[in-house]
């Protein structure tokens, strides 16, 4: 069910976009995020939306006097807290949907890069029998999966003379900055920065980057051409959309003289 | 917000989860390799390189005695006349063991990719193909002595006449080398990739299956085409030649004996389900495993004359070891099964847990 419905139909646009584009894989990968991206714009637009709401919710008189009046009480909290939602129209769950619908295209996409590359026999024998007849499977098949200096289907390191047998993972390095700059940039900064939700927030931004940089330190380089090109196309999304915090990168004794000028 | 943290953290969680489990393997990559002497059958098998003894089926030894999430192994293990057993890992690494018991003679570390096929040793040389485009050529001690960059990887072993050696690639063609030098002679490009060893006639002409579904020969000066035979389907595995006769499966299932000279079809059956693996002559009886999970032995006219359910998924070869027949399906629990030959089964080898 899940091959049917999400890798198989993934997989058959990833390589139609591979035959369009002279046989580029890497090429292939970014387009084919681009392409997600912009099929999950309405998603991300709604996360900003309903992020930004519940930001400006959290800062409003009503929510601070509701949070100072019921502190020792939190069942009465919470409830005085729904109420508040009703009452603005704002969905608690509507900033996080969009991402939990992200996590099975992930997946899905994650599958579908490794099963393209079909980097041994039962994998290419699994990919012959998914693909759609439309495509000539031997002309297109096994594919090239040699982009710049990577193997896509291996993790990337880059061998040079003066490190000796340490290969330099520059993939996972730019995975984990760009993963870094795009939590920064979008992340708006907490209504109340003691909080325990603030907390979370900040250590959501150090771990995400370490997580996905680790993933493209062990996993295929393909993985890694997907997490770049989907954190930078984030980036320019909410560049876009006017909603990037370009300041937020500065450390905090700059922004304050930036803030001054 | 705080929700939207924990759905981001139970998220990346199973993510990671996710990914390491396609990552290390959870299911096997490909099928298991087997290699025979007088006494001993060797499995290429996952984690393990099991050494089984022909008699019963015994376990002799296994490497690495402890599995290692880094270390698997699928290519068909080969002997060196100077009592060498070589074995290529997904871990990069082309070992030399000891087919007594297992230890380590040296490591080849310089291939960058997985050791998907076998190798070929032939004039004092290990010809050793990679999935890395490369085919290594080394010496009996492990040293290299030059190497050849095909287009794309190198799933098969090459095949020599001496003089020179043939290679399969997945870049659809089939190459020609000096077998002294590696310099290219010639390259014939064909209809798909060429995903098992070629197989050498004994007039000059070479035979190759390929992934659009052809079998071609093959003059071995020039690489000229003789003739071509066209199935519907794919083909995997190389055709085995007897008495000017060749025989090979497709992956619909069709099991094909054609004139070796001219490619005029004498017969195909169709028993149950796609044969990929070699098939392999013996006396009269023509063997084949299909990915139904049965062993099918026809006569020379393709009449069926046994048929062994085996289980799992037969995608490999049988192998004659002895008086015995050997098979190693996937998705099965034994990993290696032996039949004499009328398909009566010897024995079953299970690994045991360690």
């Amino acid at each position: 069910m899940w091959d049917t419905l999400i890798v198989t139909p993934l997989t058959n646009v990833l390589l139609w976009i591979y035959q369009i584009f002279g046989g580029n894989f890497g090429l292939a990968i970014i387009l084919f995020t681009l392409l997600i991206r912009l099929v999950t714009h309405p998603l991300t637009a709604q996360q900003i939306k309903s992020s930004q709401a519940m930001q400006e919710m959290q800062k409003s008189k009503k929510w601070l006097d509701i949070q100072k009046k019921y502190k020792d009480d939190k069942e009465k909290l919470a409830q005085e807290q729904m109420k508040l939602y009703k009452e603005l129209g704002v969905n608690p769950l509507g900033s996080c949907l969009p991402t939990v619908i992200q996590i099975p295209i992930i997946f899905g996409l994650y599958q579908s890069i490794m099963l393209a590359l079909a980097s041994s026999p039962l994998q290419l024998l699994t990919l012959t029998r998914s693909v759609y007849a439309i495509f000539d499977t031997p002309a297109l098949l096994p594919l090239n999966s040699r982009f710049l200096w990577m193997n896509l289907s291996q993790p990337e390191r880059i061998m040079l003379p003066f490190l000796g047998d340490f290969g330099l993972p520059l993939l996972a390095i730019i995975v984990a900055l760009t993963t870094y700059i795009q939590s920064k940039l979008t992340m708006p900064p907490p209504a109340n920065p003691g909080d325990q939700s603030a907390m979370m927030g900040r250590m959501m931004g150090v771990y995400m980057p370490f997580l996905l940089g680790y993933f493209a330190l062990t996993f295929a380089s393909g993985l890694s051409i997907y997490f770049i090109a989907s954190n930078v196309a984030g980036i320019v999304q909410y560049a876009l959309m006017g909603k990037a915090d370009w300041r937020s990168l500065l450390p905090a004794a700059m922004k304050g003289a930036a803030k001054k000028k | 917000m705080k929700t939207k943290f924990l759905v981001l953290i139970l998220g990346a969680l199973a993510l990671s989860l996710f990914l390491s489990g396609c990552a290390t393997g959870l299911t096997p990559s490909s099928w298991p390799g087997i290699a025979v002497d007088a006494e001993t059958a060797y499995a290429a098998s996952a984690a393990h390189v099991y050494a089984v003894s022909l008699e019963n089926g015994s376990e002799l030894w296994r490497f690495p005695e402890k599995a290692d999430a880094k270390k698997s192994f699928f290519a068909a293990p080969v002997l060196t006349p100077d009592g060498q057993l070589i074995v290529g890992g997904y871990d990069h690494i082309l070992y030399s063991l000891n087919p007594q018991n297992g230890q380590v003679n040296w490591e080849f570390a310089a291939g960058r990719d997985r050791w998907i096929g076998s190798v070929l040793v032939a004039n004092d040389l290990i010809y050793a193909p990679n999935a890395d485009y490369t085919l290594y050529a080394l010496n009996l001690k492990g040293e290299l002595q030059w190497k050849f960059q095909a287009r794309q990887s190198l799933w098969s072993a090459p095949v020599t006449d001496g003089q020179r050696i043939y290679l399969g690639s997945l870049d659809h063609k089939v190459y020609a080398l000096d077998a002294r030098s590696g310099k290219s002679v010639w390259e014939k490009s064909l209809t798909g990739a060429v995903l098992s060893s070629p197989l050498l006639g004994s007039k000059g002409q070479l035979y190759v299956t390929t992934f659009g579904g052809d079998l071609f020969s093959l003059e071995t000066t020039k690489g000229t085409e003789l003739w071509k035979f066209a199935t519907p389907s794919f083909i995997w595995g190389q055709p085995a030649l007897n008495a000017w006769k060749l025989y090979f499966g497709d992956a619909d299932g069709n099991f094909y004996a054609l004139d070796a000279s001219y490619g005029a079809k004498n017969w195909s059956v169709q028993p149950n389900g796609p044969i990929l693996g070699t098939p392999l002559v013996v006396g009269d009886l023509i063997l084949f495993g299909t990915e139904s999970g049965e062993l099918v032995a026809v006569n020379t006219q393709g009449k069926n004359v046994w048929t062994q359910t085996v289980g799992g998924k037969l995608y490999g070869p049988p192998i004659a070891g002895g008086n015995l027949i050997l098979v190693a399906p996937v998705e099965n629990q034994a990993l290696l099964s032996a039949f004499d030959l009328t398909g009566t089964q010897k024995w079953a080898f299970t690994p045991a847990k360690k």
